[in-house]
């Protein structure tokens, strides 16, 4: 088993080498020059040169690469182009909301979709599998931008049941701790702004969550089905155990390994579709950062972030595959 | 038994499998929701095609004094905010997905196909490192890794195809691989090897076609994505350069703004994303289905 | 009274193709401790008929729409769904075919066995741990305290199938039902676990069903031999009475198309000839007619009865005195039986009436029936064959010119 952990992280970093080569080339094959369109009209021969230097753009590109590498090592990710500020600092406050919105995604897509998927699964054919069916295929065929814009128009334009946009209602003032809103709502003991930041993650995790649940509960269905079928479920049923045990130990210990992983694959997902939720919801994470500093030419934001984006990823999925090496035996044993 | 026996081999499977095209058609045709799907994929294609002819103005224009007016006899889906037909600009705007969509997909199967090929079909080395390209694209989740690449190139027809093509490839160099890997050391390789056919040959007579169910699945899945993906680089500001061109997911940015005013602007390319993506998710379930040689019965 | 009663059972599956009449009749009875074999090829209705028995049909499909079955007294059919669970594992336990995907993978092996005895036993998990080992070690497993910790992928499969057997027998059920136990083993583990299975049900009394394709496994094995075709029983009969004087046409087609060690020498192999029947389309006569060749007009429109061999002879149902029963409205003589084909003088098998299908007719080629599809594929790919077998008795390509005018 260790081994095997060992040998999931060893095949991780060459991954992250590549990626880290890539974003670097990223911003020095760019058509056009940076510094240049930084500065815009203010671009004058004697300041470009200054501004380059100081970004240590003159350098030859590999000993970039190297200082590059040099300053991940140190945790140093650079500095935004537009306000001076280190990436390392802006992203880890923005960090949390995007957190916060993406574990809120994935708890309604997991704990709606395997339950739907297993109810679907248990009556195969019929009414309840239908609309089961249904509802999936709507989750992977309404982006989230429309899913997104449709509740904000009916659920708070019109309804005004919930807020429209936004992390809290920018009359509380709750000083941030952690800059996770609902622990720093809890913290400052403010139960009515941890309603408030409650209710205003309820649309932006349904928007964000609607395609892993559908994915969730196809996988879940599929999976059930499939197993229930199997020879084992049999003899487990002419030992004359109870359906309650057929169904826990045998049909679910082994349905759940497929599921596992699709749900490890969704976490990359929810990460892109954070960037997405957060532009229409006008919430303050790390994706509507990250689109902000593409289209202000902020390379250095764009590079760390994406970068960091990947290792989530990887760890994540690192996470899983040791997750289901542990849940299914014969992998655990060979 | 005559040398050239073995050659009319694949004259013989290829009789055997067009009955198979055949059995898979018949399934699919009865299979209701498929066939919802090609309704749907059938507007959409329609729309595409027949913009010019079933638009009552044309895609720009429009007046100012016209604008934001709800849906009407004038204008079905009434106008937008700088007074242009919706409905005009939403059938222009099929125009556009399905452009983008198909030469998209056709490029991601084309490139991770070629990857996933060499990778299968080489072995080894190769496939290590082409596999781990391959990794390297996924570990930057969907969206962000096609805004990257648009944001790089700058904004551009070409380039949002390119930046949809290279987000959807992975999903066909794993199929390709994957097919080519187990077929390999399949009898009928072997049989085929043994009576000197070059590799090139078996590549292409034998072990491509055998892929070519899970690529036909594969694809029009991706169409749907595709379609997505590109309405919502549109969204985030990264479509079509000319701002004038009737793209959904641009449509839907500036319908953004008059949220209050105007909700039904947002409803139509909605709908209209929602409807396309759910025609070829439709089809790609039911072709999935009556493709796959085991569930023959 | 007999352990186990099987009454006129019927079972059919409805699926999306049509209704399949799986299993069209059968009865038969079984005493404490008798072995009984069923035989008969795939999708006969032997597995079928078993699974009925427990109620163990794949549902919703699987239904059983005729008969009665009583266990020990009491009538299976009637009880409601916590009884006979009560009564699966404990007093009627049932193994199958493939041992690998009988056991659930991410379970040890000790996890499978506890949970069977406490299913039924009030005991302690310690107290089901000892009798899992002592279990195991009767099957002949050893290191069986270590090895219970094992997964089902760390047994071969010889292993996995005493396993089987083993959890099977854990809680002395009065019935085994033995679904083609070997089927999926190696030929010398075949025999060691049949070997195991007689010892274990004779010094236990337990009264078991075994069910096989493969005549040689019975024969070893069983005390009665039940022969069924499409769902229905064709020959009933003590084991040695079955071989001695085999009376049914298919069973007589059985003997013959496997290779034995005592036959002469010269003797040949007579395949069955043509295919098993659509199970969604039974005909009105006797389900063996279209490959029979011993059948009469009237096997085409009528389905014979299984009566006793020699008629008006009382039947006994179960016993080494048990009857030899047979389904059939001309049967072989002993002599043909021992020819496996008819031999008396004048006689050939009744021409099928229109509309429906005859499995013997010969092709216009002279290639008999059976080969015909056979010789279809290959024609497709090589052209036409000569009508002249080789010594094969194989068709050959034309001797003179390939397709191409190559030789």
């Amino acid at each position: 088993m260790i081994k095997y952990i060992i040998r999931r992280l060893l095949s991780t970093i060459p991954v992250l080498f590549g990626l880290s080569i890539i974003l670097f080339a990223f911003i020095h094959l760019l058509p056009g020059d940076p510094v240049a369109a930084l500065l815009g009209q203010h671009a004058t021969p004697e300041l470009t040169v200054r501004i380059r230097e100081l970004l240590g753009l003159d350098q030859p590109l590999w000993q970039q690469y190297l200082g590059y590498l040099g300053q991940l090592s140190r945790g140093d990710l650079g500095k935004s182009i537009i306000n001076n500020r280190p990436v390392i600092d802006e992203f880890l406050i923005r960090f949390p909301g995007t957190i916060e919105l993406t574990i809120a995604a994935l708890i309604l897509a997991v704990g709606l979709g395997i339950p739907l998927g297993r109810y679907a699964a248990r009556h195969p054919q019929q009414l309840g599998d239908g609309v089961v069916t249904i509802i999936s295929l709507l989750g992977i065929s309404i982006p989230i931008f429309v899913l997104g814009l449709t509740l904000q128009y009916i659920l708070s334009v019109q309804l005004k049941l919930l807020p429209t946009s936004g992390r809290l209602d920018p009359r509380i003032d709750i000083p941030t701790v952690t800059n996770f809103m609902l622990v720093d709502t809890l913290l400052a003991g403010d139960t009515g702004a941890f309603v408030d930041a409650l209710r205003h993650l309820v649309l932006p995790a349904i928007a964000l969550g609607s395609i892993p649940l559908a994915i969730i509960t196809r996988i879940t269905r599929a999976s059930v089905l499939d197993v229930s079928n199997e020879d084992y479920v049999r003899t487990a049923r002419a030992k004359g155990l109870t359906e309650r045990r057929v169904d826990s130990r045998h049909i679910m210990r082994n349905a759940w390994l497929p599921v596992v992983t699709v749900i490890g694959l969704q976490v990359g997902g929810l990460l892109a579709g954070a960037v997405i939720t957060e532009t229409v919801f006008s919430w303050n994470g790390v994706g509507r950062w990250v689109v902000e500093a593409i289209q202000d030419h902020d390379y250095f934001v764009v590079q760390s972030s994406i970068l960091i984006f990947a290792l989530i990823f990887l760890v994540v999925n690192l996470v899983v595959d040791v997750g289901y090496a542990f849940l299914n035996p014969r992998i655990r044993y060979s | 038994m005559s040398l050239t026996t073995a050659e009319r081999a694949p004259g013989a499977a290829a009789r055997a499998s067009r009955g198979l095209w055949r059995d898979a058609l018949r399934r699919l045709l009865r299979n209701g929701p498929a066939l919802a799907g090609l309704f749907f994929i059938s507007l959409f294609v329609a729309a595409a095609i027949l913009a010019p002819v079933l638009a009552p103005y044309g895609p720009l224009e429009g007046e100012l004094s016209g604008r934001l007016q709800p849906p009407s006899a004038a204008h079905l889906m009434g106008t937008d905010l700088q007074g242009r037909d919706e409905w005009t600009r939403i059938l222009y705007g099929a125009r556009v997905s399905l452009q983008v969509g198909v030469i998209s997909v056709l490029m991601a199967v084309l490139m991770g196909g070629l990857i996933g090929s060499a990778a299968g079909a080489l072995g080894g080395r190769v496939d290590n490192v082409l596999m781990r390209v391959v990794d390297v694209l996924l570990a930057v989740p969907g969206i962000l890794l096609a805004i990257g690449i648009v944001a790089w190139l700058d904004r551009g027809l070409p380039q949002i195809m390119l930046a949809v093509a290279v987000t959807n490839s992975p999903i066909f160099a794993r199929i390709l691989r994957g097919s080519l890997l187990a077929n390999r050391e399949m009898d009928y390789v072997i049989a085929a090897r043994s009576i000197g056919a070059s590799r090139l040959r078996i590549l292409t007579r034998h072990l491509l076609p055998n892929s070519l169910t899970a690529l036909i699945v594969a694809a029009t899945l991706a169409l749907a994505t595709a379609i997505i993906d590109v309405a919502g680089l549109g969204f985030l500001g990264l479509g079509p350069p000319d701002p004038r061109t009737p793209e959904w997911g641009t449509m839907l940015t500036d319908a953004t703004k008059f949220l209050r005013q105007a909700p039904y602007l947002i409803f139509f390319p909605g709908a209209a994303i929602v409807i396309s993506a759910i025609g070829f998710n439709l089809l790609g379930d039911g072709l999935r289905e009556s493709l796959d040689p085991r569930l023959k019965k | 009274m007999a352990l186990l009663s099987v009454e006129d059972l019927v079972v059919r599956f409805r699926t999306h193709e049509g209704t399949i009449h799986a299993v069209n009749g059968v009865s038969f009875e079984l005493e404490e401790g008798e072995r009984l074999g069923l035989v008969g090829e795939s999708g006969c209705g032997k597995s079928v008929t078993n699974l009925a028995i427990i109620r163990l049909l794949p549902k919703p499909a699987g239904r059983i729409e005729g008969g009665r079955v009583r266990f020990d007294g009491q009538d299976l059919m009637a009880l409601d769904e916590a009884d006979i669970r009560d009564l699966r594992g404990r007093e009627i336990a049932m193994i199958f075919q493939d041992p690998m995907t009988s056991l659930n993978p991410v379970l040890t092996i000790e996890e499978q066995m506890v949970e069977t005895i406490q299913a039924h036993r009030k005991v302690g998990r310690d107290e089901a741990r000892a009798r899992a080992i002592e279990l195991l070690e009767t099957v002949g497993i050893a290191q069986a305290a270590e090895r219970l910790r094992n997964f089902p992928h760390q047994f071969s499969g010889g292993m996995r199938q005493r396993v089987m057997i083993a959890m099977a027998l854990a809680l002395h059920p009065k019935l085994l039902i033995a679904d083609e136990p070997t089927t999926a083993l190696d030929v010398t583990i075949q025999a060691q676990v049949l070997e195991l299975l007689r010892e274990l049900t004779e010094s236990s009394g337990t009264a078991l069903i075994l069910i096989t394709h493969d005549l040689g496994v019975v024969a070893g094995m069983t005390q009665r031999i039940n022969v069924m075709y499409a769902g229905y029983v064709v020959e009933m009969a003590p084991t040695g009475e079955l071989f001695a004087h085999p009376s049914h046409p298919y069973t007589v087609g059985l003997l013959h198309s496997v290779p034995r060690v005592d036959e002469r020498e010269g003797e040949e192999l007579i395949p069955i000839e043509g295919r098993p029947p659509d199970m969604r389309q039974l005909p009105a006569g006797c389900a063996f007619a279209p490959r029979c060749a011993w059948r009469l007009e009237r096997c085409w429109v009528e389905n014979p009865p299984l009566r006793p061999l020699v008629e008006g002879t009382p039947i006994v149902t179960t016993g080494p005195q048990a009857s030899h029963l047979i389904a059939c409205h001309n049967p072989p003589t002993p002599d043909e039986a021992a020819s496996g084909r008819p031999t008396r003088p004048g006689f050939s098998p009744a021409p099928a009436p229109p509309g429906l299908i005859d499995e013997l007719s010969p092709r216009s080629n002279g290639v008999p029936g059976g080969l015909a599809d056979l010789v279809e594929a290959i024609e497709a790919i090589e052209g036409p064959l000569s009508a002249f077998p080789s010594a094969a008795g194989l068709p050959l390509p034309p001797a003179e010119e390939g397709p191409d005018g190559e030789r």
